[in-house]
């Protein structure tokens, strides 16, 4: 009886590995077996000749039905959404880390495991109805770039608080004392010692942050992001975004071409965000080198 | 006495206030949402809002059967991902050899990678059709086709906390079985699962953390239908869908306002999971932060 | 306070929450020489130490009653009654502990942290000074090439010559050194004692051992402490 429970618990174990590990195959398989072949400059340029991919980076040509202005919109999304998120993000980290008291840090702690939790949609709807409201009341802002960089700030920011806040909790308290041995004041060797002996993980945060910037489309869709809009002209445009680009051809694709393209798209985004996560590593560990022991 | 500062920024005072500022815009997002949907809390609030028809032509806002969707969609892909991430996780513990654990370990951080859009694609493109040949009825957008593609979605959240507490487990406790004689079953039933109840809770939670503020899966492969999601092949709304497809109505209209009621459901649903975290999970887990590309 | 003595204490008392570890104590001690402050393991040997820099203030829980009196500058300060800046108190009174402690950095950002968190900016007037206490520490010759290289890579006397010289670089007048010695090996402890000796015209210096031959070696005056109480 006994031998059967066993064989049955490890059947079980089995199956689900086999079966998680057929979906993410079946999944890659997918989009490399039907997407491999369109990867290259056309997907991204619409034209494989130098001449026009310069003039297209140069912004002296207009792309059509490629890659290349949802990828500079995400692109600048990210670049948005951290310059907002990463000062408020280190700074409410460095409170909660070094300054806060017990109480005030398990309020704040869990005000913000409460926005890393809200769905990123409601995010987006925060985003927009102020958007709507200050527009009926005192400008003329409108949903663009610089609304969905902001909200995705905010879909962000908990990523680096935390990351921040535990990098700097888990460092030995023998460099606090040491520190305050050597006649240091507490912003100063939160500067100079403690926030650069945190950086690896708070380089790991930041990578998350861009990982989860790049990928999100529920708050874009709410602020901004549009199926056909070219290059933004200023954060005050609308724009293009490769993960709405892949919702917007998997809802509206009509033919086989559009379909690939989609495709593509996906694999794009896939590429991007894995070399994002490998990528940190090496970058996270050589920064913090430099940091610490290049003193010219 | 040297009586120059060497501090750079004047330190606690400025910190607070930027903190306290974000955590007021926290509750700005609720505070808003409260305040443009105003208009609809009147004493008929119940009546008209919770009813089960969603017909703004008919003037009939219930918007019941999206909260039954979302709460269907997030039960049935609970139910789907726990046993696939349990069995995943005692495999990584305890069943496979350590390479072979490894790479499945790889796999599942991997998956944490892969953007939600392209899960929903892939969703539209091969299993929406394959359930649509199978059930033979419907166009394969439904209820079981979210809830699968979101169980895929946040196992490996779950499995990463189930592995993370169960390798919390001391090995003395695992010796001590071992030594009575126990093998991989006993070791499940008397020192794992018993010992990582608070990890298995917190992953739950997690989880169902996920499932509940996603998004594009359900908008991509439900179906959207505004009916009450009567069977697996139902075609269902979520909360979340609604707001993202009422969002093209007139910003002043009833219907378009209805959606400030979803997003209020979604916060304080949000909230409460977040409070009960805290009881199985004071300090935060790691792999809630691993937790990556949601 | 006494002619000729640096820190005076007065009636100090020191508690860890409701455990008292020094017991109502007062003594003195004098400048530019090496004070020993010797006595069993737990008998509040480096709190005393700690009531001279209130370095004491970082830990949850203790509490001072009495008085400590330093002469900086030639001025008599009370540090529980007057208004000087923690981090000021600490650049002129430094400490080296029992364990060497080089922060994660390379040798020549250890030496030129003190210096950056005081506002010394000027990278010349940093190099001088790291070259000089270098010097002074018996350590330049060893260590010239490579600065830049992780200071956790030192031996351990070297370690700690290099905390005694990131002790120094801010020039303070009172140097603190808890059991400085205990964890080297013969070789090391000699050189650090004769470090200690040519330190005496710089500064005073207040050294807690519990090695009574290495009190007997260097030390020109030494109070013995048992249970929180001077013998």
């Amino acid at each position: 009886m006994n031998r059967i429970y066993d064989f049955t618990l490890s059947l079980f174990a089995g199956v689900c590995g086999l079966l998680l590990i057929a979906s993410v195959a079946v999944m890659l398989g997918f989009l490399v077996g039907q997407g491999g072949s369109v990867l290259g400059l056309k997907l991204i340029f619409g034209s494989t000749d130098f001449r026009e991919i310069i003039d297209i980076i140069l912004l002296r040509q207009v792309v059509i039905n490629a890659l290349w202005p949802a990828l500079i919109g995400t692109f600048l999304l990210v670049f948005t959404a951290l310059i907002t998120a990463l000062p408020l993000g280190l700074g409410v980290g460095v409170y909660l880390a070094e300054y806060a008291g017990k109480p005030a840090k398990v309020f704040f702690s869990l005000i913000f495991d409460l926005l890393a939790g809200v769905p990123s949609i409601v995010i987006g709807l925060f985003g927009f109805s102020v958007t709507i409201y200050l527009h009926s009341h005192f400008s003329d802002l409108m949903p663009c770039l610089l609304i969905s960089g902001m909200s995705l700030a905010l879909l962000v920011l908990p990523y680096l608080v935390r990351t921040t806040q535990s990098a700097l909790e888990e460092l030995p308290s023998a460099l606090r004392v040491t520190s305050f041995a050597l006649g240091a004041e507490k912003s100063s060797i939160i500067l100079l010692v403690l926030l650069p002996q945190a950086l690896p993980g708070i380089f790991s945060g930041i990578v998350l942050a861009i990982g989860r910037a790049a990928e999100d489309t529920a708050v874009i869709m709410l602020t901004g992001v549009v199926a056909s809009a070219g290059i933004p002209r200023s954060i005050f445009d609308n724009y293009e975004a490769l993960p709405f680009y892949i919702y917007h051809t998997a809802s509206q694709f009509s033919n086989q071409h559009e379909l690939q393209q989609g495709i593509g798209a996906a694999l794009v985004l896939l590429i991007i965000c894995t070399l994002l996560f490998t990528g940190a590593g090496l970058l996270r560990k050589k920064a913090t080198h430099h940091f610490l022991y290049h003193s010219k | 006495m040297i009586n120059r500062s060497g501090s750079i920024f004047s330190g606690h005072t400025f910190l607070l206030l930027l903190t306290a500022g974000c955590g007021l815009l926290i509750l700005a997002v609720l505070g808003f949402m409260v305040f443009l949907g105003r208009p609809l809390f009147t004493a008929d609030f119940f009546n008209l809002f919770m009813s089960s028809v969603w017909a703004p032509d008919q003037h009939l806002f219930g918007i019941l059967p999206f909260v039954c969707g979302t709460l269907a969609i997030v039960i049935l892909s609970l139910l789907i991902a726990f046993p696939l991430s349990l069995g995943n996780a005692v495999l990584i513990n305890l069943l496979l050899p350590q390479l072979p654990a490894k790479f499945l370990y790889r796999i599942v951080k991997l998956m944490t990678g892969i953007p939600t859009v392209i899960y929903g694609f892939v969703g539209i493109s091969l299993l929406v059709p394959f359930l649509r040949e199978w059930s033979a009825s419907g166009s394969g957008m439904s209820l079981l086709s979210a809830a699968l593609l979101l169980a895929l979605l946040i196992s490996p959240t779950m499995i990463l906390v189930f592995v993370e507490s169960f390798t919390a487990i001391p090995q003395p406790h695992l010796n001590a079985v071992a030594a009575l004689g126990g093998n991989v079953r006993h070791k499940l039933i008397y020192t794992l699962l018993p010992g990582a109840k608070n990890g298995i809770m917190t992953g739950l939670l997690l989880a169902a953390g996920r499932a509940l503020g996603d998004t594009m899966i359900a908008l991509m492969v439900a179906g959207n239908a505004t009916a009450m999601p009567e069977s697996l092949f139902a075609s269902v709304r979520t909360l979340t869908a609604h707001i993202a497809l009422v969002m093209a109505a007139d910003f002043d209209s009833t219907e378009f306002r209805t959606i400030f009621i979803c997003g209020i459901i979604l916060y304080l649903g949000t909230l409460i999971l977040t409070l009960t975290l805290r009881v199985f999970n004071r300090n935060g887990s790691k792999a809630d932060l691993e937790r990556g590309l949601s | 306070m006494i002619p000729g003595r640096v820190v005076e204490i007065e009636n100090l008392s020191f508690y860890y929450g409701a455990q008292r570890v020094l017991n109502n104590l007062s003594c003195g001690f004098a400048g530019h020489s090496i004070c020993a402050v010797t006595g069993p393991s737990g008998s509040g040997k480096s709190t005393l130490l700690t009531t001279i820099n209130r370095l004491w203030e970082e830990v949850d829980g203790a509490r001072v009653e009495g008085v400590v009196k330093v002469l900086l500058d030639n001025m008599e300060i009370d540090l529980h009654e007057s208004k000087i800046r923690l981090a000021q108190l600490r650049r002129k009174v430094g400490m080296v502990f029992q364990i060497p402690n080089p922060l994660p950095m390379s040798i020549y950002k250890n030496l030129t942290l003190p210096l950056r968190m005081a506002g010394i900016k000027n990278r010349d007037q940093q190099r001088q000074r790291v070259e000089r206490v270098l010097q002074d520490a018996f350590l330049w010759p060893e260590v010239k090439m490579r600065l830049q290289s992780d200071a956790r890579l030192l031996s351990g006397g070297q370690q700690q010559r290099l905390c005694i010289a990131r002790a120094m670089i801010l020039e303070p007048e009172i140097l603190l050194l808890d059991e400085p010695t205990s964890s080297l090996d013969e070789g090391a402890v000699s050189e650090i004692e004769n470090l200690l000796l040519n330190l005496k015209e710089r500064c005073s210096l207040i050294m807690v051992s519990h090695d009574l031959e290495q009190v007997a070696r260097i030390a020109d005056s030494s109070v013995e402490l048992v249970a929180g109480s001077l013998v």
